[in-house]
């Protein structure tokens, strides 16, 4: 029955209402989202339609640079608020989240991977690298490719300038360049950072189309059913077969490349799966008891989808969600290296590409190939991982147990 | 007489069966429930009982035809808008698996909580006051509301229950939750589907007390269906019995009970242990939904069947009691002008033989 920790009754309750009652006014997290955005909106116009040149000093946002700060007023809003604001809650879900240390580690994984995303690139600047000992000291001056990085050593002949020191013959990692150079002399950890910022954006933007498309629409035509249902799942039949890979391609070529344009792509013909999985999980749900008795107390369709569907069916969204932003990164990096990329230049998919042809590779530059693979490695198991503990901390049921790992969530 | 609380008459539903023909799960019920009192629907699977609760206020999606009479009006010809606020504040339903009806993700009070406030604000609508803020300070707050619906459906410690989650919560435990739930909306019919067969016997009894002492309270009506005739024992003033979307028989539940009239009814009595001298299981299957036998539609199985049995339509429900108007109801040729209910105790055999069914009934 009940768990015999003493403080099973100050859980405080789970506030799924994060839109509420239709009755009522938008909640203060809705209007705080919507203001946001609506703030969002007049800057972007302003600068859009009436600045010249930069909006604030040294920064002029793309258009990807704005739905991606909607992502994370969405984020703010409706992820870190509620935590913030129902502490006890939130301490359950930790207390939950605690016990699965691989899920601790790919949380805190993340959470560097953001923070050094955003401040990286601010810090370490370009990754261009300036070319060193114009006073030609001790005769080492131009610019410093092929440096090792920290604890590393490379011949000295093979990296001739070397911005670290220089013994045995070796040419030394230094924290110069912390993950040494590219064969081109660029800074690997800036490079990386910069890689980095990109995939954030993309995951934050394409969670920001996929969790409310494919929520709504596989919710919707679960609970529903019948014409609304063959409607919506027949389109998603139709949007599988487009092959997403193909439409980037041929609006690349008519409209030029661009981030916002993969994110678009992809991210609108990627949500078909998603919203399946859904609805399937919906359907499920749609039969069980308290579906009806909401019904039965009055509630009309679309307030018991929204009050009792969305977040019984909350799992099924995190856990395909965190499949498929994955799945995005690996494509952006899998673009760039095939030198289609949106970012060209930019991406840890060029990175790759560049130093894994390079004559020198592996002797040399490994660095260079391993930094990028083991960043998205990392990111993309973090992100299977917590997702699948997510799915259990975020089902109330499984509180008390002694492991995450149960299947009793599923009825 | 005034009018009933809630008055059914001649309701049909109908269902699309798979191979295109129809379905009539309920076909031709009339009954009806006075406030305070509880009118049990008793039959075996298939019958039609739950359909008939749902679809009072359509939580099926059968057509219906008929009249559903409930405060004054025709529910079967309301909008879905006009029903939602039926559905809880006027007609509340307990089902029968508590285990599914309380929403894992909120904790109890929160879903108290929520049926709680949506009353209010259905009241505040219905009212001629254009204020609608539910936030101000009100001496009952909807969270003390919640804890003493909690209180009184029997929860120890409401206040600190309050907070926990269905999980937490035993199998009577969440029925007792599930009962407060339709409670929360003051509802003037409470439609209970087989509220007890999910939980053991002690329990049962303690949630049909339960029952009890509420409608005593709030003197609601209550429609009750089981298909254990020991619990419509218990609970019920009037019986309703029925069998394949049909009316068999109807009375108050001591006429049933000391003479039940339809062999139907005879025969879900010799399957009662401790009724006969063995359990009796009624011969035959239930009929097929989608071609149901002509005449009565027990007379395939009724061990009393007479070749008349199969003819026409379901009998008349005509008056058990031969001298004069009862309410106790019986749809069996025995009891119709042409024949004498006496030949049906003669026949009634001890132990049925199925051999006496004659074949002709179910061919055409």
């Amino acid at each position: 029955m009940a768990t015999d920790s003493g403080d099973r009754a100050t859980f405080e309750t789970v506030d799924w209402s994060a839109v509420d009652d239709p009755n009522h006014l938008p909640t203060g997290r809705s209007l705080a989202f919507l203001t946001a955005v609506g703030l969002l909106t007049v800057a972007f116009g302003y600068d859009y339609l009436l600045a010249d040149g930069p909006l604030a000093a040294g920064w002029s946002p793309t258009a990807l640079d704005w739905l991606s700060l909607v992502g994370v007023a969405a984020f703010a809003c409706y992820v870190v608020a509620p935590l913030a604001q129902n502490r006890q809650l939130t301490r359950r879900y930790w207390r939950q989240l605690r016990r699965d240390k691989l899920a601790v580690a790919s949380l805190g994984w993340l959470v560097f991977f953001a923070l050094f995303a955003l401040v990286g690139p601010v810090i370490l600047g370009d990754p261009e690298t300036a070319p060193m000992g114009m006073g030609a000291s001790e005769g080492r001056y131009g610019i410093p490719i092929y440096q090792p990085p920290v604890g590393f050593g490379v011949s000295e002949h093979a990296a001739t300038v070397c911005s670290g020191p220089v013994s045995d013959g070796k040419c030394w990692g230094t924290v110069l360049h912390p993950l040494g150079t590219t064969n081109t002399g660029e800074d690997v950890l800036a490079f990386v950072a910069q890689g980095a910022r990109i995939e954030l954006k993309l995951a934050f933007v394409s969670g920001m189309i996929l969790v409310p498309v494919a929520t709504v629409v596989g919710t919707v035509a679960a609970q529903f059913g019948g014409r609304v249902d063959s409607l919506l799942m027949r389109y998603v039949d139709l949007q599988q077969v487009i092959p997403a890979f193909f439409v980037y391609l041929v609006a690349q070529f008519l409209y030029g490349g661009s981030l916002l344009l993969m994110v678009v792509v992809f991210g609108l013909l990627n949500w078909g799966g998603v919203a399946r999985l859904v609805r399937s999980e919906a359907l499920k749900k749609r039969e069980a008891g308290y579906v009806k008795a909401a019904q039965a107390a009055g509630g009309s369709r679309l307030a018991v989808v929204r009050r009792h569907l969305m977040p019984n069916v909350a799992n099924a969204v995190v856990t395909a969600i965190t499949l498929q932003i994955p799945m995005l990164l690996i494509i952006e990096t899998t673009l760039s290296y095939l030198g289609l990329g949106p970012m060209q230049g930019q991406s840890w998919g060029y990175l790759i590409e560049t130093n894994i042809h390079d004559k020198n590779f592996p002797t040399l530059v490994w660095w260079s190939v391993a930094a990028p693979v083991g960043f998205l490695v990392a990111t993309v198991v973090s992100l299977n991982l917590l997702g699948d503990a997510l799915r259990d901390v975020l089902d109330p049921r499984t509180d008390g147990k002694t492991s995450g790992k149960t299947d009793g969530g599923d009825r | 007489m005034t009018d009933s609380l809630l008055s059914v008459r001649n309701f049909r539903a109908r269902f699309d069966g798979e191979t295109g023909g129809d379905i009539w799960a309920v076909d031709g019920v009339s009954f009806d429930v006075e406030r305070g009192e509880t009118v049990c629907l008793v039959g075996e699977s298939g019958s039609g009982k739950t359909v008939t609760c749902e679809a009072l206020t359509r939580l099926v999606s059968a057509d219906l035809d008929g009249e559903i009479r409930f405060g004054g009006r025709n529910l079967l010809g309301l909008s879905e808008a006009q029903l939602r606020e039926v559905r809880g504040a006027e007609i509340a339903h307990v089902f029968q698996n508590p285990q599914g009806a309380l929403d894992p993700v909120y904790s109890v009070g929160e879903q108290l909580r929520e049926a709680v406030e949506r009353n209010r604000d259905d009241l505040g609508e219905s009212g001629d006051s254009g204020e609608s803020g539910d936030s101000g300070e009100s001496p009952d707050s909807p969270r003390e509301v919640a804890i003493d619906l909690l209180d009184q459906v029997g929860i120890p410690e409401a206040a600190t229950r309050y907070d926990d989650y269905p999980h937490e919560f035993s199998g009577g435990q969440k029925q007792r939750v599930v009962i407060a739930l339709a409670l929360a909306g003051d509802p003037d019919l409470l439609v209970a589907d087989e509220p007890t067969t999910a939980l053991d016997v002690t329990i049962q009894a303690q949630i049909l007390d339960l029952l009890g002492e509420l409608q005593d309270d709030r003197d609601v009506g209550v429609l009750f269906v089981t298909h254990d005739l020991g619990v419509a024992a218990q609970v019920a003033d009037r019986i309703v019995v029925m069998y394949a979307g049909k009316v068999m028989e109807r009375g108050g539940v001591s006429q049933i009970f000391d003479s039940p009239s339809h062999p139907y009814t005879r025969a879900l009595f010799r399957c009662l242990p401790g009724w006969g001298s063995a359990l009796d299981p009624i011969p035959g299957d239930p009929i097929d939904p989608a071609d149901p036998p002509g005449g009565c539609r027990f007379h395939p199985r009724c061990s009393a069947a007479v070749p008349e049995c199969g003819e026409g339509e379901q009998p008349d429900l005509y008056d058990a009691d031969s001298q004069g108007e009862s309410d106790h109801r019986v749809s069996c040729v025995f009891y119709g002008p042409d024949r004498n209910p006496a030949e049906l105790d003669a026949e009634r055999p001890t132990t049925p033989e199925t051999a006496r069914v004659p074949k002709e009934g179910d061919d055409d």
